[in-house]
């Protein structure tokens, strides 16, 4: 004979006002992923997108979904090399565009290798990390 | 319509995404212990790489050609493959998950009129959203859909689509499967085939369904059927639930010494308890081995198990341990040098249902709270972070994988790095 019993205590007393408002906490990742099955994580060191608020160490939201559009900061394979920089393009040509002038824009020839990977859609850095973009 | 979506060399494909400058190099994946290659890149088979030749008979060719060598990360492929399925329910809602890298896709309920289109967007969408290829076939039956998948990636290769559509199409993919390419015919099966003068899986079509039933019994005539285009093999769209689950590894390198073993037995039983609670089972009884070497004819040989019952069904971790290490005491035997153990869990039972014993006083609710919270710790920051003191940190009998990429989806320290 199998028997069926029961491991849950149950508690007694007063039920709490709140019982008929409660939410789910709110959570961040389902707020800034839209898309979880394309989005991955990567993690940026280098200067060359200081002045978009990418400090060395922020991460990085990618969406693999998404179209870049021209001012889009995308993750580029260029050559085999994995890159971040904006993407600006028109009828003719691309370009790679950083965000600290001590680098060239890279503009993209027909030899060149050039896939965008992916489009930042956020970054994510701490304060401490971001002062270093203000200077 | 059936449709069968397959991920193109699939381990390979996903080290790929993360290291596109591999894009046109050779790219082997090894198995467990970087034994042998279970999966390779075109360029690897062009080279000659057999699927399962020993890594280290090919260490030439791959010095000679720059192949890049992977340790099989189970835990990369496992998410790149459920974010891959995840995104076929999107375009389908019938779905089998055939293996970790093959869908079966039922198309009957869809609307959908041009299945090529379908099978293309598909393809395109899981290329781009999750970088990984893939080649589709459709057909009326599985079978047929098993065997359009493999004429479009013979034939097909750019577009990596193929419909069976009409009888014509199928007419014209099953003259070109040699009867030892259909799906699920043994060797045996096929040899008999071509003995009796059927080349193709066409002439198998008109073979009279009296003598396959003869010859091949019910499992040839249901292939039979399902080349001639009626569904005969069932849709499980969820897997049976397991009869018994079973954690054994070969070690590193051979082991002599009992308390390493004992680490490894404990780890198996840990990781053989934790699949119970995922199933939501226990089991009543275990099967506990260890055996040596049977290649090395040169070494003595010893292989034993044992059954060890439990008092009362468990899938609590430390009492899965503490009977495996039971066993172990029992069965090992100084002198040898072993190269494998395992657990096996038996005679499972719904945790819903499991019978108490009249002599047990142990807290049981407390300890299944114990063990939640562990998986819970577990999943969120890392397997085996909370563990059974047996389990160790020594890790002697530990596979080789000396050449494993990062966890990029599943570990923040091991997300993919950029230098920008």
């Amino acid at each position: 004979m199998e028997l069926l019993y029961y491991e849950t205590p149950v508690a007694a007393g007063f039920p709490s006002p709140a019982l008929d408002y409660l939410e789910e906490r709110i959570d961040l990742s389902r707020e800034l992923i839209r898309h979880p099955l394309s989005t991955f994580i990567v993690e940026c060191t280098g200067d060359s997108m200081m002045g978009a608020f990418i400090p060395p160490k922020a991460r990085l939201l990618v969406d693999r979904s998404l179209n870049p559009v021209n001012g889009n900061i995308v993750v580029a394979v260029l050559n085999g090399e994995f890159t971040v920089k904006f993407i600006r393009k028109n009828d003719h040509t691309c370009w790679l565009v950083p965000a600290n002038s001590k680098y060239p824009e890279i503009k993209i020839s027909a030899e060149m290798d050039m896939q965008v990977w992916g489009v930042v859609t956020h970054i994510i850095t701490d304060t401490e990390d971001l002062r270093k973009c203000m200077r | 319509m059936f449709a069968i979506v397959d991920c193109n060399n699939f381990y390979c494909s996903c080290e790929r995404v993360f290291k596109p400058a591999l894009a046109k190099r050779p790219v082997i994946v090894l198995s467990n212990n970087d034994g042998c290659a279970i999966s390779r890149s075109e360029e690897a088979k062009s080279l000659g790489i057999a699927m399962a030749a020993p890594a280290f008979m090919m260490r030439d060719l791959i010095e000679k050609h720059d192949v890049a060598v992977f340790s099989s990360n189970y835990t990369l492929y496992g998410d790149m493959s459920s974010r891959i399925m995840e995104t076929l329910y999107s375009f389908v809602p019938k779905i089998e998950l055939y293996s970790i890298d093959e869908a079966f896709l039922d198309l009957q309920e869809m609307g959908h009129s041009d299945l090529l289109r379908l099978g293309f967007s598909i393809r395109k969408t899981i290329g781009k959203n999750i970088g990984i290829p893939v080649s589709i076939g459709i057909g009326a039956t599985k079978t047929l859909a098993k065997m359009a998948n493999r004429y479009a990636k013979k034939n097909y290769r750019e577009a990596a689509v193929f419909w069976a559509a009409n009888s014509v199409l199928t007419d014209e993919m099953l003259s070109a499967t040699p009867v030892g390419e259909i799906w699920g015919i043994g060797n045996q099966h096929a040899l008999h085939l071509s003995r009796s003068g059927f080349k193709t899986a066409a002439d198998f079509v008109h073979a009279p369904e009296d003598w396959v039933r003869k010859n091949f019994s019910v499992v040839g005539l249901r292939l039979l059927y399902e080349l001639r285009g009626v569904p005969s093999i069932p849709w499980e769209e969820t897997k049976p639930a397991r009869q018994n689950i079973c954690t054994s590894r070969s070690f590193g390198s051979r082991l002599a010494e009992k308390t390493s073993i004992a680490e490894a037995m404990a780890n198996y039983a840990a990781a053989c308890a934790a699949k119970l609670r995922t199933d939501k089972t226990c089991c009543r009884s275990l099967q506990v081995f260890i055996q040596t070497n049977p290649h090395k004819t040169e070494e003595s040989q010893y292989l034993r198990s044992i059954n060890i019952d439990l008092d009362r069904a468990s899938n609590h971790s430390g009492e899965i341990i503490k009977a495996a290490l039971r066993g172990l005491d029992i069965i090992f035997k100084p002198g040898y040098r072993y190269m494998k153990c395992g657990v096996t869990a038996i005679d499972l039972v719904p945790e819903s249902s499991v019978q108490a014993s009249c002599f047990d006083g142990a807290d049981h609710l407390k300890s299944r709270l114990v063990m939640q919270t562990v998986d819970r710790i577990n999943k969120s920051l890392g397997k085996e972070i909370v563990r059974s003191a047996v389990q160790g940190f020594e890790r002697s009998y530990r596979l080789k994988a000396e050449h494993l990429s990062p966890r990029y989806t599943t570990r923040m320290s091991d997300i993919l790095k950029i230098q920008i």
